[in-house]
């Protein structure tokens, strides 16, 4: 008996679709385990000592302690703010190196490509100073300032900018549409996809960010959820791991909504002028 | 077309691109050439320059042990990463190629460590691999894993594979699905079989995509930070500090600033010098359509 096509592609799927849960079992085990009391966990967990224990405890008393959601709360503010600025700064720019003739164009142009280049982790250290002698520790400009310009989204809206009909620029240009109103009017309006996509980007980035985070956020009113989750694993000499998978979780709850909303965008954006051929 | 540039200055233009121009000078161009001047001197716990001391920090470094060791460890780091990252997401991109009604699923799950940030990731494995955890309640073992230096570098290259597999696999599927569906249909035709189709069809398509999925790997991990610096902790552990573990140390528990610049001067060049050779074999390796 051989089987149809209809049968062979739904085992497929479901070969598929076991392979992919085995890949992101670590979020179930972290879902899980947030459910299951702190001291339950001092001993080999078992089947039996998770179903029979489970309660929502850890999360109760976790958001006691620590303001998990005040974190999570800056995190998202310093996310608003790279993106705020960054599309604003990325799309005059790139607005000038799509339509504008000027003088040392290329010049300036090739400056943004050799900036590029220079890893930021690199830059750390000296940024921290000039940041620390500006006064701008334990602010939130302190914590953006730095990814306020950016290589990438300017050559996204740049992209997007060129792909608009010339001939609309032209049509503009002949009723008096100056540059700057066609740019918020036109260029910007339609450029909505690549402004997803670079806000999603941004976003994820942004609320991942880790080192330049914990040299500028001396205080914990200014703690983003990465510091708050990490200071807990670095605290060895009282684990609390039901409480650590509470945290994880609730720090895991943006982001990936953000990433189920935008994944479309994520992609293209990701993908879109990182790779030829 | 108007143009305002012919004869002079057009201001319109070099006001839409100097807040660009002027972030870049003031945080990557500006802190770049002062890193390097900065080299230079011996530095006070603020930061600030004082004995010009000329390359005697430069000798200091290069010379030293513990500077040959992290620059040995950050590339057993960044290749058992890279490799690693490659082979999983090519696995994934492979089970994936075909694009059906239900595809997105299982598609979305692979791609989402993209989302997930290394502070949680940290979280999972500490208690994954700590005393009680899952790894030997599943295995029947007893050990404390991240308390063994060789158990822990494997965990720190496992724990930034799966985080950054989630992007490689979306590049390398991008790759694989621009291989036309005729393509298959005739190789199949033609009684190829899946371990050809994939090394002679696939493969060379997505070349482009391969390539950069390999450097970038490679590229990133020199740069990793969190996922090391918050497993490890404050504890000694040479077998995964890497350049960029050492910047941190010297500029932000040690104080000394100039010698946190060589190091990063250092990654800068290891960088620079990886991404040439990405750029000139590719030319030789990549097969565009």
């Amino acid at each position: 008996m051989s089987m149809t096509n209809r049968q062979k592609e739904n085992i497929g799927f479901v070969i598929r679709l076991i392979i992919a849960l085995i890949f992101i079992s670590p979020l179930f085990i972290c879902l899980v385990f947030s459910f299951v009391p702190d001291e339950k966990l001092f001993a080999v967990p078992t089947i039996k000592t998770i179903v029979s224990n489970l309660t929502g405890r850890n999360y109760i008393e976790i958001l006691k302690e620590m303001p998990v959601f005040m974190y999570v709360k800056t995190s998202l503010v310093l996310a608003i703010i790279v993106i705020v600025m960054q599309l604003t700064i990325s799309s005059l720019a790139a607005y000038a190196f799509a339509y504008m003739k000027f003088r040392f164009k290329n010049f300036w142009f090739t400056l943004i490509l050799v900036a590029m280049m220079v890893p930021g982790q690199v830059v750390t250290i000296t940024n921290f100073i000039t940041v620390r002698d500006f006064g701008l520790l334990n602010t939130y400009l302190g914590l953006t300032i730095v990814s306020f310009a950016g290589g990438r989204s300017l050559f996204m809206m740049r992209q997007s900018f060129l792909s608009l009909p010339m001939e609309m620029k032209e049509a503009a240009t002949l009723d008096g549409c100056g540059d700057f109103r066609y740019l918020v009017h036109f260029a910007v309006p339609l450029s909505l996809p690549s402004i997803a996509s670079v806000s999603i980007l941004l976003f994820i980035g942004e609320f991942n960010s880790y080192l330049w985070p914990i040299l500028v956020a001396r205080k914990p009113q200014l703690y983003t959820i990465q510091i708050g989750m990490a200071s807990m694993v670095d605290d060895t000499a009282t684990p609390r791991y039901g409480k650590m998978m509470a945290v994880a979780v609730m720090s895991l709850v943006v982001p990936l909504l953000a990433f189920l909303i935008g994944e479309d965008y994520l992609i293209s954006g990701m993908t879109k002028g990182a790779i030829k051929g | 077309m108007r143009s305002k540039s012919e004869n002079g200055f057009n201001w319109l233009a070099l006001l839409f691109v100097s807040p660009v121009i002027i972030f870049l000078t003031v945080f990557t161009f500006y802190p770049f050439v002062r890193s390097i001047v900065m080299t230079f001197f011996v530095t006070d716990s603020l930061g600030n320059p004082g004995m010009f001391v000329g390359l005697r920090i430069w000798k200091k470094v290069l010379s030293s042990s513990e500077f040959k060791v992290s620059l040995g460890t950050t590339f057993k780091y960044s290749l058992a990463k890279g490799v690693l990252t490659f082979c999983l997401a090519m696995l994934m991109a492979f089970l994936c190629t075909k694009k059906t009604k239900r595809s997105k699923v299982y598609q979305t799950m692979f791609a989402l460590p993209i989302a997930i940030a290394s502070a949680p990731i940290c979280a999972i494995v500490t208690y994954v691999f700590c005393r009680y955890g899952v790894f030997n309640a599943i295995t029947g073992r007893t050990e404390a894993w991240l308390a063994l230096s060789k158990a822990r570098f494997w965990i720190i290259v496992l724990s930034s594979v799966w985080s950054s597999s989630g992007s490689s696999f979306i590049y390398l599927l991008v790759g694989f699905r621009n291989v036309p569906d005729e393509l298959i249909e005739c190789a199949n035709l033609d009684g190829c079989g899946p371990v050809r189709r994939f090394f002679q069809i696939f493969i060379p398509i997505a070349s482009p995509q391969i390539f950069f999925v390999i450097f970038l790997n490679i590229l990133s991990a020199f740069k990793g930070f969190a996922i090391i610096k918050i497993l490890v902790g404050n504890v000694e552990a040479p077998e995964v500090t890497t350049l960029i573990l050492k910047l941190y140390q010297y500029a932000f528990v040690r104080d000394r600033y100039e010698i946190a610049c060589v190091y990063g001067l250092i990654l800068a060049v290891v960088i620079f010098v990886v991404s040439r050779i990405q750029f000139m074999v590719e030319k030789k390796v990549v097969f565009y359509q």
